[in-house]
Order: structure tokens, then sequence, then C-alpha cells
């Protein structure tokens, strides 16, 4: 009895706390997403689902093809370099593995705007990386790789890459790797060794790196704004246009809800199939 | 055969921290550069460690950035603590609503759970500023300490506490000796992590912070738009620091070791000095938004004043001046109208016109700003406010080409508008990232007023868009712009007068022109709002901005062409002599102001605007 009243006392504040902060703010976003737009600004509470409609316009729609297709490509970058990277950490010694580990975080403290300030710096027309590839005589003329495509992905997988070798690292730490030497010992090649016994268990890893790096990528306007020049207009600066500049928050309402019932799902598909409860690498 | 499958992992994992480390070494050189530019190093100096050192925006953001990391770790650490203990002995229907409800802001994109939150606070009528930032850190931090502790206690004996207390422990004896002791290792990766989170995070803090309140993040954000060495400086330091933190925690346990038989003072001493600092940061955040009694809030777009004429009108007239920046005129609007308050604006033309409209502005009282007199006749009684009962002139000019005259043909010139479809100069040109600039640029180039409402000649201007978009493969970009034309990345650029003025000081290849089929002349101008909380301090500052000193001090700085009289003399003859960009064309009678739009027409602006950039 006594026992129960002070368990309340303890969880009591996140109640409140999860009320107010977490839930209330997403039932307003839904409300608010069936909401009209006032003439110019401010929003007008009769229901709506007009703003849905919008969205289901070809120009909008895109911008969700477009932020899908990054998310895609920029987490299947991210897999080919993160997998090998998490996987060869895991082999490590001991002493070897902290320092990779020290290394791997240490970015991570220092701002991810400022460092993609660097690549800003690093992909300038005249500078080190053109002057480099010249000086090499790999290219003629310098390339225009700032505000382009290729930036802004090697953008993501800058931000996001550490995810991706966290978890992958953390379910190959797992694996007991006398397996593998009982295999090589049974005949197996290396390779087939790999596949048929490393790859599996530490697949659950490299599957938790794909959601917590393809979610992510959706939403990260900045990058796409500092690396990419605007040039591609991807839900994140939709939201941020319709939030900052348009005024119109029902509808970036309505595009926030969508994006966050697109990453729902993934993420139960993901439970569903591969009956997980948590996601390596951030428990 | 294993040595080789070593050498082979460790060199992978070498090239990949490689990468990691390559733009941070980039920032690192560079702060160390003598000069501007960021692709030549002309030689080792310190300069901007020192300009880091005078920019007060930037040390406030610092300030900002490291007390929300702070406070936000600790309560979030304390909270979601608690709640991991309290959720294991929760019933099961509770505790996974809970866990789900708290994973949301981690399994979603950021930017869901910023407007979320954004909208919340402004409804609640929250003014944002430094605690509305530090309660969403918060709310972002808990789920990273729940789902970190809550493993730990769910291995736990859940009898450990019961025989603790039958032994005689206070149930907080209990907690605190017992339990949280053998959670500790959870405890600290769940606070490094929260720590980790909210000193890097962008999207969150950027939407819902406010009133001058800003991070670093932010101010990097607003920074990369044009080159500024001093955050390469600050990149430096906070790597520095970061190491030096690293190797002292990395030496802490054998200084523990020595000092253990004093540990339990000293961990006293330091718990006591913990509390210490706290305090002090909290009275210092308390001194930073108090600051003085009198208070003045400008808003005004970035980059466009000379900040220290601010430091001086607030030694001159003892005062605390809020400064804050917007990009475009429609995110003023929208946080104006959005329940911000301000004191002085300092919109253009056709956005005065509309905020008089809507009643947003109170008249100025003329004979509180003595400095009238210097204002040139020819930035006076425009269309948008005629009679200037609202505004006072700010800056003004034009919209036109600025071109590289090596790679240009100056024959091609006469195309006017149209040398933005010349297929010659496919892929190197940048257009402005705003709709207005566009459209007037479409229909300047088809012979239309940049003012119709016809619907027929909006749809042309569209097409004009479309068809140059799909040819000549524009950038469209912002005030990047800048300095890309500065070091000559494209061609060609539709840019604002005054920054071809500045470019044009420092890269003699470019020229400015304005075709004649007309452009957009426009002002920018300093209004009081309705709402204005001192409006005897906010007309000193107007008179303070007019004044010949001032306003050839900022002229200067900015390179926009200023409304004060011998301001302007000044700088056309000396400073910015033979640059024509400084001097806006009064003449070509096929110049127009933006006029105030209709809801209507706006909305099918922005609506075709959207879709030429989404092409």
């Amino acid at each position: 009895m006594k026992n129960n009243r002070r368990n309340v006392w303890m969880i009591l504040p996140i109640y409140i706390f999860t009320i107010v902060f977490v839930a209330g703010p997403l039932f307003y976003m839904l409300a608010l997403s069936f909401a009209g737009q006032k003439e110019g600004y401010g929003v007008s509470w009769s229901f709506t689902l007009e703003n849905y409609a919008k969205i289901l316009d070809p120009v909008y729609l895109d911008t969700f093809v477009q932020s899908l297709k990054l998310a895609f490509v920029s987490t299947l970058c991210i897999m080919l370099v993160g997998y090998p990277f998490g996987y060869f950490m895991a082999r490590l010694s001991e002493k070897w593995k902290k320092r990779a580990m020290l290394f791997l975080m240490l970015p991570f403290w220092l701002n991810s705007l400022i460092r993609l300030y660097g690549w800003v710096i690093f992909f300038q027309k005249k500078g080190i990386l053109n002057t480099i590839l010249i000086k090499l005589g790999i290219i003629e003329k310098p390339l225009s790789i700032l505000y382009s495509y290729p930036a802004i992905v090697v953008g993501m997988i800058y931000v996001l890459l550490p995810f991706m070798v966290l978890s992958v690292y953390s379910s190959a730490e797992k694996l007991d790797w006398s397996l593998m030497e009982a295999a090589r010992d049974l005949g197996a090649s290396s390779v087939c060794a790999f596949v048929q016994i490393a790859f599996p268990l530490t697949l659950p890893g490299l599957l938790s790196g794909v959601i917590l790096t393809f979610i992510p990528s959706m939403g990260l306007f900045f990058i796409a704004d500092i690396l990419g020049g605007n040039k591609i207009v991807l839900v994140g600066s939709l939201i941020e246009e319709q939030m900052t500049r348009a005024g119109n928050w029902p509808f970036a309402a309505a595009l926030a809800v969508v994006l966050l019932v697109l990453t729902s799902v993934m993420i139960l598909l993901y439970r569903r199939i591969f009956h997980v409860e948590t996601l390596e690498g951030i428990g | 055969m294993k040595g080789i499958k070593g050498v082979v992992s460790k060199f992978y994992v070498g090239i990949c921290l490689v990468f990691f480390y390559l733009p941070i070494l980039v920032t690192m050189i560079f702060s160390f550069n003598s000069s501007k530019s960021l692709t030549h190093f002309s030689g080792f100096s310190m300069r901007w460690y020192g300009e880091l050192m005078e920019n007060t925006e930037i040390m406030k953001a610092v300030y900002v950035s490291v007390t929300v990391a702070i406070l936000a770790t600790l309560i979030s650490t304390v909270l979601g603590t608690l709640t991991a203990i309290g959720l294991s002995r929760s019933k099961k229907v509770l505790k996974d609503a809970i866990l789900n409800m708290n994973n949301i802001p981690i399994l979603n994109p950021e930017i869901v759970t910023a407007i979320g939150l954004m909208i919340l606070f402004t409804s609640l009528g929250i003014r944002k500023g430094y605690f509305t930032m530090l309660m969403a850190h918060i709310v972002f931090c808990t789920p990273y300490v729940i789902t970190s502790v809550y493993p730990k206690v769910r291995n736990l004996d859940p009898n450990l506490a019961n025989a603790a207390m039958d032994l005689g422990a206070t149930p907080f004896q209990a907690l605190t000796k017992v339990i949280i002791p053998m959670i500790k290792e959870g405890i600290f990766a769940g606070a490094l992590l929260a720590f980790t989170m909210s000193f890097d995070d962008f999207v969150i803090s950027y939407f819902v912070s406010g009133n001058g309140v800003k991070n670093i993040s932010i101010i990097v954000y607003n920074m990369t738009k044009r080159i500024n060495p001093t955050i390469n400086a600050l990149s430096t330091i906070v790597i520095v620091v970061i190491v030096g933190v690293m190797v002292f925690v990395n030496f802490l346990p054998k200084i523990q070791k020595k000092l253990l038989k004093v540990s339990k003072a000293l961990k006293r001493a330091v718990a006591a000095g913990c509390v210490v600092i706290l305090a002090f940061l909290l009275v210092c955040c308390g001194n930073l938004s108090m600051g003085g009694t009198r208070i003045l809030k400008v808003y005004n777009a970035g980059e466009y004043i000379d900040l220290a004429l601010v430091e001086q009108f607030e030694k001159e007239y003892q005062c605390t001046v809020i400064y804050e920046t917007f990009e475009s005129n429609e995110m003023m609007y929208t946080k104006l109208s959005s329940g911000e308050t301000y004191d002085i604006l300092i919109p253009s033309d056709y956005m005065i016109e509309r905020l008089i409209k809507e009643e947003y502005l109170q008249p100025l009282d003329w004979d509180l700003i003595p400095n009238k007199k210097n204002l040139l006749p020819d930035v006076m009684n425009r269309s948008y406010d005629t009679g200037n009962r609202y505004s006072a002139p700010y800056f003004w000019g034009t919209v036109g080409i600025l071109y590289d005259t090596a790679k240009v043909d100056e024959k091609d010139l006469e195309d006017g508008w149209e040398l933005l479809c010349n297929p010659k100069y496919a892929g190197d040109i940048y257009m402005y990232d705003s709709e207005r600039d566009s459209f007037m640029v479409a229909l300047k180039a088809l012979g239309y007023s940049m003012n119709t409402t016809d619907q027929k000649e909006i749809e042309a201007a569209y097409q004009w868009l479309i068809e140059q978009r799909e040819t000549m493969d524009p950038i469209y970009a912002g005030d990047d712009v800048i300095d890309n034309m500065i070091s000559g990345n494209k061609a060609m650029a539709v840019i604002y007068s005054g920054d071809a003025c500045y470019i044009m000081s420092e890269n003699p290849d470019m020229n400015y022109f304005t075709p004649s089929e007309g452009t957009n002349i426009w002002y920018d101008a300093m209004v009081l709002t309705r709402d204005c909380s001192n409006v005897e301090l906010a007309h000193e500052f107007i008179n303070f901005m007019l004044d010949e000193k001032s306003a050839l001090a900022n002229t200067q700085e900015v390179g926009y062409s200023s409304t004060v009289d011998s301001a302007f003399e000044t700088m056309k003859n000396e400073d910015y002599k033979g640059v024509d960009a400084y001097v806006p064309d009064v003449e070509n009678e096929n110049n127009e102001i933006f006029g105030y739009q209709k809801p209507e027409i706006k909305q099918r602006y922005s609506e075709l605007w959207t879709k030429v950039k989404a092409q």
C-alpha cells in the first residue's frame, strides 16, 4: 500500500509531463491539420479536409517522393559505409575499440551545423577539394559540387553515419566469434561464414540502424538548405516554409501529421516483421 | 591471414574517421587564416579569435547553448530516472503507454516535435525565448534518459529496496544508497546522450526560440549564408575544450584513487561547487533577459545594420536593444501576426503598405525626428506611404543583374532580362529564392507590369520561369549568392543593388546593370508597431539612425544606398566611386514599386512559385 503511494509520486511528474508536452502538442497538431486558414494569417476552426487534399497536389506530393528518395539514397550509402565500419570496429582489440569509439563520438559534441559548414568550405568552387583534384590531374575544370545532389547526400551521410555505426557495432559486439571459428574449422570459407553466420546475427543492428537514419533524414531540412542551396524541396523545407514564411499553419500541421504517420507505419512494420521491442544502439 | 584482415579493418575504420575529421580540420585550418577567404590561405593570424571574442551575439549564443544543455540534462536525467524506476513497478498497460508516448520524439523526424511544440507555446501565449527552448530540450532529452536507464532498472531485483527498508533505511535512503548506485551506469549514459542531443540540436531550437534568444546552431545556420571565419574560430575552440574534457575524464580515475580518502568531502565540495555554478548561471541568465530598464525591440532583415551602431545607441541612450533579424518580409509578417511583439520594424515598401492596411502600425511623430531634414527628397513620399505618415526611409535600391565581365559578352546585355534565358549561360546563373523577385523578372521580361492582377499575364510569367528552369538550370539562392559571386562561382545573378555594390568592391570583375524594360525600385523603411512599448525611445532610435554620421557608418558597413543625403553623396563620390549600382536609377519610367497584393493574388503567386521550385 505504502509502496504504491510512493510509486505514484515517482511517476506523477512524467504523467503530467507526457500529457502536456508530448501528447498535447500532437493532438493539437492533429486538430489544427483539419482547420482552415484565415485570410492572410490565422486559423479558422471549422472542420475541413482541404489541407490533406492539398497534399495530393502533384507538386506537394512530389516533395514527399523527393524526400523519400533522398532518404533512401542516403540510407543506402550510410548502410554501405557504416555496416563494415561497425562490424570491423567490433573486431578490434579492446584498446582500439575504445579509441575508435572515442574518435567516433568526439565530433558528435561539436555542433553539427559547424561541421556542415566545414563541408561548405571544402566544396567551394575554388576550394580545397577542387584544388587537390586539379593538382592530381583528375579533372581539368573545377567541379560545382556545392549545391548539388551529391553534396546533400554527403551531408546526410556525415550527420547520420554514427547512428548506423553504433547500432551495427552494438549487435556485432554481442556476436559470439567462436561460432565463426567453428564454421571455419568445419570448412566454410570466410565469405561463407560471414554470410551464413555473422551477417544474420548482426542483421537486427543493421536494420535498427536503417530506421535510425532513414527517419531523421526525412526532416533534416537544413542540410538540403546549406549544402543543396534549396535546389530540391523536401518535406522538411516545405513545413518550414509554411510555418515561417507562408504562415499557413494548418497545412504545415497536415504535412507533419502525414510525416508522423508515414514514419510510425515504418517502425510498426519493422517491429512486426522482426519481433523486436527496442531498437539497438539507443538503448 | 588474420594479420591482413586486421590491417584491412583498421585501415577501413581509419579512412572513415578521416571522413569524420576532414571538415573539422578544414575549419580549424581556416580559423587561422589572415584573410576572409575560404579558399586561399594567405597567412597565419589570430584575427578571427579576436573578432569572436568581440562578437557579443556569438558569445551569448554559446552561453545559451551551454546553459540550456546543462539544465536540460540535469532536469531530464532526474525526471527520466524517476520515471524509469517508477515505471518498472507499474502495470504493463500504463508502462507501455508512457514508454511509447515518450518514444515519439525519438522515433520521428525532429521537425514534427518542433512544430508541435511551437504551436503549443504560441497558442498558450508563452513568450518564446530561453524558457521555451529549455522546456523543448527537456521534452526531447527525457526519452533518451528513460531508454538508457529503464533496461538497467528492469534487471534489478525488486526485493532489494524492500530489504534495505527492512534493515531500517528510509525510502529516500533506499533510493539513493541502494537503487541509484546500481543503475549508475545507465544514468550516466543517459545524461551524456541528453547533453549531446541538446548541445547539437538545431531543428527544434530553431522553431521554439525567439525574442533574440539563439543557440550556436541557429547562429551558425544564419551565418552559413555568408562567409564568416569567426565560425571557424568557434569550431576550433569547441574542439579544444572537448578534447580537454576528454583528457581530464580519462585521467580522472587515477586522480580519484589518490583522493579516495578525502573522497566524501570532495564529493560534497564538488556537489556544492556545481550548485554554486548553476545558481550563478541562472542569475546571469536572469540578468541577460532583464538588462537595462529601457528596452527596445528592433526587427530587421539579416546583415542589414552596422551592429556597432546598436551598441553605441545602447550606451548613449542607456537602454537595451533586443535586435532580431528575419530572412524575408513574409517571415517577419508571420512572426508579427503570430503574436510576437516588436517596437520597430524595418520592412520593405509593399509590406509596409500591407501593415498599414491591416493596422499593425502607428503614425510617426516627425517632430521627434529632427534628422528628417537629412533625408533625400528622392526617397520621400512614395506610393506605399504617401506623406510618410508611418515610415522613415532606411535604405533603398533596385534589383538587377550582376555579371562577370570576364564571362559575359557585353553585347548580350542588350537582351535585358532575357539574358537570363540565353542558353550560352545555361547552368551558370543564380536566381533569387523569392517569389516576388522572380515573378518581377519574368513579368518585366515579358513587358508586363510587375503589379499585374491579370491571370493570363501571371500564367505567362509562370511559364517563363518554368521554361527558364528547364533550359537554364538556375540555382535559387539566398544571401549565399554574395559569397559565391565574390569567388566567381557563376557568370551572373539576379541581385539587389546593395549586395551588388559590396560584391563589386570585393571582386572588380563584376558589373551590375538594370535592364531597360524596367525593374523593381524599392525602399526599406523604419516603422513603429501599434504595440510599441516605448514610443519615445523608438523615435530616438529612428532619429539616431538618420543622423549623418550613423547613416554613413551604416551604409559603409552594409553597402546599400543610404537615404540620408550627405552619406549618399559621400559614398557616391568616394567609397563607391564608379560603382553605379550604388545610385538607384530614378529616371527609367518602366521602374515600379511593389504594391499591396490582394490575398487571392498573393496565394496564387505563392502556389505557382512553389511549383516552379519543386519542378
